[in-house]
């Protein structure tokens, strides 16, 4: 089956879209094990390192069931670099969806339009009809996989499910056929509702937020240092599942919706409010500390990171900030400042 | 390198520009006294809007170029540095943080608590990061204007429902404005305003048109040194006066084949935000009798460069002309519309080579800044080089090194001129 991907700072891409236009929607990744030469004599090497390195493995060439890319509003750096794709990455559909900075009535009648822009683009391109109904049925899969997603989530908290388990999961769900993915997670809730709690209590129980994290191994590398990650709010994460999209609505007004009451990501406005959030998900889950990770060079985050510690410190909930670097090589350089963390929590 | 320094003549009225900043921080410290309404406004933001409301605009990124120039800026940016804000961040918002932390006086490039806060995307998030920061140290109100992404392949059926949601979000914030300070929408007092920022951009314009001469009769010395006017007073008639004044001089020296170089021999683009800590740098291009005749910076901020905006158009319908000027802003023109507007830049101004300025702290200027040189160099042979350095930020400079790649720069164009 043909495949459409999806290049996304945070999470605002209507994957019910894509599936209603029969492609199999797939969200790119970065590899923290390749080079970034081919890139980088397009992007200057100051620039967000993440995105650096999904250009790079565009410019090689994705798989050949990937048709197109839809790009998501998300900052600076994956804004402006639409434009060096459509000059050097071989693929026949590429669109800017334009998810809006605010939060209010006159940004989500301008997302749907967005939205409508995007059917009417892949209609015209790849000759479907994305009707009303297609993309119902899409909702509400999509709405069954955010539904065990949540229940699977809790296992987390309950001490059975590692995080580094649940992120590879996450991950598998927004590359894969979603009737398999669906499969799959009903499969593993069955088997979690087995399970007794079986992790170790003396693990540290930490929440994790950030730029996009979307590296396994890094929280395999941080649970190795004692670390437990019981909650997030990242895009590969909690934030993918936020909430349902409304079923008994005109589905592109329930798309658009959804996105935008979704909490917010450090991409959108105001991003303070992003503290909100993982203040309250911080207190339900009873977490002993907060890791904020930013991707080199990640403004969004590194904007948002002194308010975070200030207001963390008021509540006295322990909070680490750390900027990294985009490959596993540099993991180890922050060994000592994760341990130290985990000394204090 | 010729170890003899030259002098490009600097006009006369640029000279008058002080007046003219000094006029601007009078009204800034006389609304303060009177108790009218200020506000911050971010590069880009339609401050013409302001001024028809009775806000006093400011502009901490001018403020901020103030504090480079003094050689302050370093000083406020590793301030802002102790506060747990990268290294990696703009120096603009650096600066403005470390200034209003040191209670900076607006001679050094502090500036004054506003009534409410003015941001908009449409440049960088930065801009709406920056006053969201600052707004919350400040205690004040914040409003941002969200332009969407306008990239090579935006339809013009995209175009305009853009343009609506624009205009939709600037009658929101003359709403925001009334409800913050009373004052109401005048529509003959928006005229007024809209038609004093059409001239003043018009006339800067004309400027830049006689810079197609050779000699070049304007310096960078008149051009980044001239720009403030546009970006805190356009709206306002008194820099009307002062650019006139430029033009006049400036068009005497064509009919006079006077160039602002004594001998003219390498034209030059320079694209980007100029070192402003450092502008002697830009009186080293002078050893090679090279001059700056052309920069998208500075001529993106007479903003009516769209050429479907006419003055009647502004006169009728401020409100929706300025969100058209906000999508079809120079600075932020997508990769292909760049491409095409440089290679005719290159072909109308005569110029021999082009500078791109990698600036550290203008992440969405410096992207695409590649193709773009690539292309340049490819479609249109003309040579290309970028200079990857600061435009507040002293630290992040090498000068010598920059120096080095521009001599064998000037080299390449040398033997171009030969052959």
């Amino acid at each position: 089956m043909k495949k459409l991907a999806y290049f996304d700072a945070s999470i605002e891409t209507p994957e019910e879209i894509i599936l209603a236009a029969d492609f199999i929607p797939v969200r790119l990744f970065g590899d923290p094990t390749i080079g970034i030469d081919k890139a980088n004599e397009h992007v200057p090497p100051t620039h967000c390192v993440w995105a650096r390195n999904i250009l790079e493995q565009a410019i090689e060439g994705f798989d050949d069931d990937i048709k197109g890319v839809i790009t998501t509003h998300g900052c600076d750096c994956t804004n402006r670099e639409f434009d060096i794709w459509l000059e050097c990455v071989n693929l026949d559909f590429f669109f800017l969806l334009n998810a809006p900075l605010k939060r209010n009535e006159t940004a989500l009648k301008f997302f749907i339009n967005d939205i409508k822009e995007l059917v009417i683009q892949l209609e015209e391109k790849f000759g479907v009809n994305i009707t009303s109904t297609k993309i119902s049925n899409a909702i509400k899969k999509m709405n069954q996989i955010r539904n065990i997603l949540r229940e699977i989530s809790e296992y987390r908290s309950k001490m059975i499910l590692k995080g580094s388990d649940f992120h590879a999961l996450v991950k598998m769900v927004q590359q894969i056929d979603k009737n398999k993915a669906l499969e799959m997670l009903k499969s593993k809730l069955e088997e979690l509702k087995t399970q007794k709690s079986h992790l170790d209590n003396n693990l540290k129980r930490v929440l994790l937020t950030g730029s996009v994290i979307d590296d396994t191994e890094f929280i395999k590398f941080l649970e190795s240092l004692g670390y437990h990650i019981v909650i997030d709010d990242l895009c590969i994460g909690t934030s993918y599942f936020w909430d349902n999209v409304k079923e008994n609505e005109e589905p592109i007004k329930a798309l658009a919706q959804y996105h935008l009451n979704k909490p917010h990501y450090s991409t959108k406005f105001p991003s303070y409010k992003r503290f909100e959030t993982i203040k309250a998900l911080a207190e339900k889950y009873n977490v002993a500390g907060v890791i904020n990770i930013a991707q080199k060079f990640c403004e969004p985050v590194l904007y948002t990171h002194p308010y975070f510690n200030k207001k963390f410190k008021e509540l006295e909930i322990p909070y680490l900030f750390v900027e990294m670097e985009y490959n596993r090589e540099s993991y180890k350089q922050l060994i000592t400042r994760f341990e130290a963390f985990a000394e204090i929590i | 390198m010729s170890a003899v320094k030259k002098r490009s003549k600097m006009l006369n009225a640029t000279n008058k520009l002080k007046n003219e900043m000094g006029r601007h921080f009078l009204a800034i410290e006389q609304a303060h006294r009177d108790g009218k309404p200020t506000a911050w406004a971010t590069a880009g933001t339609p401050v013409e809007l302001l001024y028809t409301m009775g806000v006093q605009p400011m502009l901490p990124e001018n403020s901020a170029t103030i504090s480079a120039a003094l050689k302050k800026s370093q000083d406020f940016i590793e301030l802002a540095e102790e506060e747990g804000f990268s290294y990696d961040l703009c120096s603009y918002f650096k600066t403005n943080v470390g200034a209003v932390l040191s209670n900076a006086d607006m001679s050094l490039g502090g500036t004054r608590k506003p009534t409410f806060m003015l941001s908009s995307d449409v440049i960088c998030d930065t801009h709406v990061n920056w006053f969201q920061v600052q707004a919350e140290r400040l205690n004040v109100p914040h409003f941002t204007i969200d332009v969407p992404h306008v990239v090579s392949n935006t339809t013009n059926r995209q175009r305009n429902y853009f343009k609506k949601y624009i205009i939709e979000q600037l009658w929101e914030l003359l709403d925001f404005i009334t409800e913050l300070t009373g004052n109401e929408y005048d529509p003959e007092k928006g005229k007024e305003v809209a038609l004093n920022s059409f001239e003043l951009g018009k006339v800067w314009q004309d400027i830049f048109e006689l810079r197609k001469n050779i000699p070049c009769p304007v310096s960078t010395r008149d051009t980044f040194g001239g720009l403030f006017p546009l970006f805190t007073m356009t709206g306002l008639k008194s820099p009307i006066k002062l650019y006139k004044r430029m033009y006049k001089e400036a068009k005497e020296r064509v009919d006079n084949g006077i160039g602002a170089l004594e001998y003219e021999e390498y034209r030059l683009m320079f694209e980007g935000i100029p070192f402003w800590y450092n502008l002697k740098f830009f009186s080293n291009l002078e050893r090679w009798n090279a001059i700056i005749v052309y920069e998208p910076y500075v001529y993106a901020f007479t903003k009516y460069t769209n050429p479907n905006i006419t003055k009647n158009d502004v006169i009728n319908d401020p409100v929706e002309c300025m969100a058209e000027l906000v999508l079809s802003f120079w600075y932020i023109y997508d990769l292909e519309t760049r491409v095409k507007m440089f290679k005719e830049t290159v072909k109308d101004w005569k110029i021999d080579g082009v500078l791109l300025h990698d600036n550290l702290s203008c992440r969405p200027n410096a992207c695409g800044m590649y193709d773009l040189k690539r292309r340049l160099m490819e479609e249109a042979d003309i040579p290309s080089l970028v200079i990857t350095a600061d435009m507040n930020d002293p630290r992040k400079m090498n000068e010598t090194q920059v120096l080095n790649q521009i001599e064998s720069f000037i080299e390449i164009l040398r033997e171009r001129k030969k052959s």
